[in-house]
């Protein structure tokens, strides 16, 4: 179906969770959510197939995209939640410190402009332990972007997400879980997917810092999500309820059986 | 021996069976032997007979064919405690009195054409008559807004059946509602000593419960028994809408005696109701005793009336009493099917999965409408009901055809979705379950065995897709015309979808395509074929021959 669906290698890693072969997922009937979001579940401009259904994370997502005229959105929650369910935490070699930090990054259609100087100096204000930078592969393949941030920590990058099934790296999320499970924070200028993960990988979160703007942006929808999950931003929200609220946009708790998201995807059993 | 009273019926058969049923055997059964009874109105062979059993019975009808047929039927000389009116209600004297009169039929069917038109207080006035002083009336009064007109296609006020030449249906004089027919009773010099309302039909009764009951009984035990006995009784036919719903959710939400198809009445020639006969809090006909209810009746012996299961309220809560005496506590909770269905409308995934899990882990082999869950205990509602291999497909059908929304919209093939709700039960091999084989299961075949994924053997060959589909219906309730209405919007939807859809693809495929030769070229150039080589050299060459060209000048 659509490419999006093996962004980050969503696919592959439902796949393996269905106990399929992983390096070779099946076409899924619909369409899975591939980031957080606070429309229908899709990305805005997602060429769509009408009547195939949208795999959404969360309820509340479902009942949006309902609104949204989109009737056939399904629930099964974040692939991110099945990797995490499927991959047992290990016993830590070096307890976890300091923060991982996800500048707002753009993507092949729009860049995003702010200051990063500004911003590399307020966090390094706010963190108190060492940092890891995590830049998208736009930016880390920028060097000046990324030499701005390699003064003041380490940086990194989890891979490339794909698009049009090339180049995706399959074992984005694995890479993306290892690093978030060795920081005890996880912290972004932006609500964002990254920090949705880190919180449900057992890092306390963080939103924190200049905004940053994507070219063209319509800022009504990031002031929304701040307005909206108040709990979640801030330079130390209260982890308890922070997680509460991560875990419900992830779908916890709607997690299907191998068995069933087998049947959900069209996959054979 | 048949008497013509004037004005009977010389042709006419009735169309309509006659009132009938193990309820309504059970009722009779306990009047006391000895007594002169009259029968009004069509009734089931076996119900007179077992009646003349120990009592002098005299049966009126309207037709003189069913008259010579019942009067033959119980030519037998043991029954000579039988005597048949052939005629018209109006035709009946006062002559004879009666200790009891039987109209389990209501008073619809008492006078024919030869008559001046009589309306139902009428009528019961012309049986009051016939009732000595102190003798009781056993009255059905049909509910002329109960369910089963609720969901009838058809409307009485518009019948062409050979006996419908006065149809006033809801445009009647009966009265309405139960206290209202206790009041009517009443003024007409019969005060009322018992009430009950009745499911799921008035002429075959297999649910009975007194008002009082349905006041401050086990609602949601009762509301199952409601929708479990309606959906016996439209296993075959057509309904404007699923009639199930409507009785459950009416008894739970207290309008149960409002709705209900028909009342019972036990009243009294009398200035004011003595004892008589005493109606349980409920009584229901379970398992084998619905349904083909004439031949059990008229088994004699009656297997029909051990069918039937009394409610009883005591201090120790509610009991179930079953026809050979036993008493068990009537299992609590609500019904599986409403609450499964209540979980997929509110999309509630994790409850659906409880439920799911906990009926096939538990009850696997007994469909939705026969279960009651209370928390985590799960119990089968009417244990006669034969079990089936395709509990979980029958459920599958139910959301599919009665066009409720559930968490997994976008499948709306059935056997894609019985694969979902198999995984969402936690059966570790959803293609391994009997999905359609529609059989009733063997006695003794009452393992778990579809749970763990094993099939029994008449399982194991289950049809799968269309045939599966066609093998499910005349099962179950068939789906109303409101639901086969949503069907084929649903259908246009998916079709609309399905043309966007290809049309979609052509797009993509256009695409592609264009994609394709795009490759093609370059394979072609790198391939070192000769020809396009050096076509492509010339190209080359003419192209910077046009370039110094146009650099000279």
């Amino acid at each position: 179906m659509h490419h999006g669906n093996h962004f980050y290698g969503h696919a592959h890693v439902l796949a393996e969770y269905c106990g399929l072969d992983p390096a070779d997922p099946p076409r899924v009937e619909g369409y899975l959510q591939h980031g957080w979001n606070v429309v229908d579940g899709l990305g805005a401009g997602t060429p769509y197939a009408p009547g195939l259904p949208i795999f959404v994370w969360s309820e509340r997502t479902r009942r949006r995209a309902w609104s949204m005229n989109r009737p056939l959105a399904t629930v099964t929650g974040a692939p991110f939640l099945y990797l995490l369910r499927s991959l047992a935490e290990p016993e830590p070699e070096t307890p976890r410190e300091g923060t991982i930090w996800y500048p707002f990054h753009g993507w092949e259609g729009q860049k995003v402009s702010g200051d990063h100087h500004r911003l590399i100096d307020e966090i390094t204000a706010t963190e108190d332990g060492p940092i890891t930078f995590c830049l998208y592969w736009n930016e880390f393949e920028d060097s000046r972007i990324r030499a701005l941030y390699e003064k003041s920590g380490r940086v990194i990058c989890h891979g490339y997400r794909g698009y049009m099934r090339m180049r995706t790296d399959a074992r984005f999320l694995h890479n993306q879980l290892a690093e978030l499970r060795k920081h005890r924070r996880v912290a972004s200028n932006r609500l964002s997917t990254a920090i949705l993960y880190g919180t449900a990988a057992g890092c306390e979160p963080a939103v924190y810092g200049d905004p940053m703007y994507l070219d063209r942006e319509d800022t009504s929808t990031p002031d929304r999500i701040r307005r909206e999950w108040p709990e979640l931003h801030g330079s130390a929200p209260e982890p308890e309820r922070a997680r509460a609220t991560v875990l419900a946009e992830l779908g916890d708790g709607h997690l299907a059986s191998p068995a069933e998201l087998r049947a959900i995807l069209g996959w054979p059993a | 021996m048949i008497t013509m009273i004037g004005g009977e019926m010389p042709e006419y058969a009735e169309e309509h069976p006659p009132a009938a049923g193990p309820l309504y055997r059970h009722l009779a059964d306990r009047l006391p032997a000895g007594i002169r009874v009259l029968v009004a109105g069509p009734h089931d062979t076996g119900l007179v007979r077992a009646l003349a059993d120990r009592r002098e019975v005299t049966c009126l009808l309207r037709s003189r064919p069913d008259a010579e047929t019942l009067s033959s039927d119980a030519a037998d000389p043991t029954e000579s405690g039988l005597t048949v009116l052939c005629g018209t209600l109006s035709k009946l004297t006062d002559a004879d009195r009666y200790d009891v009169v039987i109209a389990f039929d209501g008073v619809g069917r008492l006078c024919s054409p030869e008559d001046t038109p009589l309306d139902w207080a009428e009528s019961v006035r012309l049986l009051q008559r016939s009732l000595r002083p102190g003798g009781t009336l056993l009255l059905t009064v049909e509910n002329e807004l109960g369910i089963h007109r609720l969901v009838d296609p058809g409307t009485p006020s518009a019948s062409r059946s050979a006996d419908a030449w006065n149809a006033a249906a809801e445009f009647g004089t009966a009265p309405g509602r139960a206290d209202r027919v206790a009041e009517v009773l009443g003024a007409e010099g019969l005060p009322v000593s018992g009430m009950a309302a009745l499911w799921p039909l008035p002429a075959n009764p297999t649910l009975l419960i007194n008002p009082e009951t349905l006041r401050y009984g086990p609602l949601d035990a009762l509301a199952a028994l409601a929708a479990n006995v309606t959906a016996t009784a439209y296993s075959q036919g057509s309904v404007l809408s699923d009639p199930r719903r409507l009785a459950a959710s009416s008894v739970r939400r207290g309008i149960g005696a409002e709705l209900a198809p028909a009342w019972l009445v036990i009243a009294q020639r009398a200035t004011r109701p003595t004892q008589g006969i005493q109606l349980p809090p409920a009584l229901f006909v379970g398992g084998s005793g619905v349904g083909g209810s004439e031949t059990g009746g008229s088994a004699a012996g009656g297997s029909g009336a051990a069918a039937v299961t009394e409610i009883l309220g005591t201090p120790d809560g509610w009991l179930r009493r079953t026809g050979n005496g036993t008493a068990e506590p009537l299992p609590d909770g609500h019904l599986l099917e409403e609450r499964l269905l209540s979980a997929a409308l509110g999309h509630d995934l994790p409850e659906l999965r409880r439920l799911l899990t906990g009926w096939m882990t538990e009850l696997p082999l007994t469909t939705a409408g026969n279960v009651l869950v209370d928390g985590a205990r799960f119990t089968v509602l009417d244990p006669g009901e034969p079990e089936r291999s395709d509990a979980l497909a029958r459920f599958a059908h139910l959301l599919i055809d009665g066009g409720y929304h559930h968490p997994w919209p976008g499948i709306t093939d059935v056997v894609r979705l019985i694969a979902v709700l198999a995984g969402a039960a936690g059966l570790a091999n959803p293609t391994d379950i009997p999905e359609m084989s529609g059989k009733e299961v063997a006695p003794g075949q009452r393992s778990k065995e579809v749970a763990a994924g094993q099939p029994g053997q008449e399982t194991a060959s289950g049809p799968r897709g269309q045939d599966a589909v066609a093998g499910h219906q005349g099962q179950e309730a068939l789906p109303g015309q409101r639901e086969q209405l949503l069907q084929v919007a649903a259908l246009r939807r998916q079709l609309a979808d399905a043309e966007e859809r290809s049309r979609f693809f052509e797009v993509e495929l256009e695409k592609r395509e264009a994609e394709l030769g795009r490759a093609k070229t370059q394979i072609a150039a790198f391939s070192g074929n000769l020809g396009y080589r050096a076509a492509k050299a010339g190209l080359v060459l003419a192209r910077a021959a046009r370039n110094r060209i146009r650099k000279g000048r």
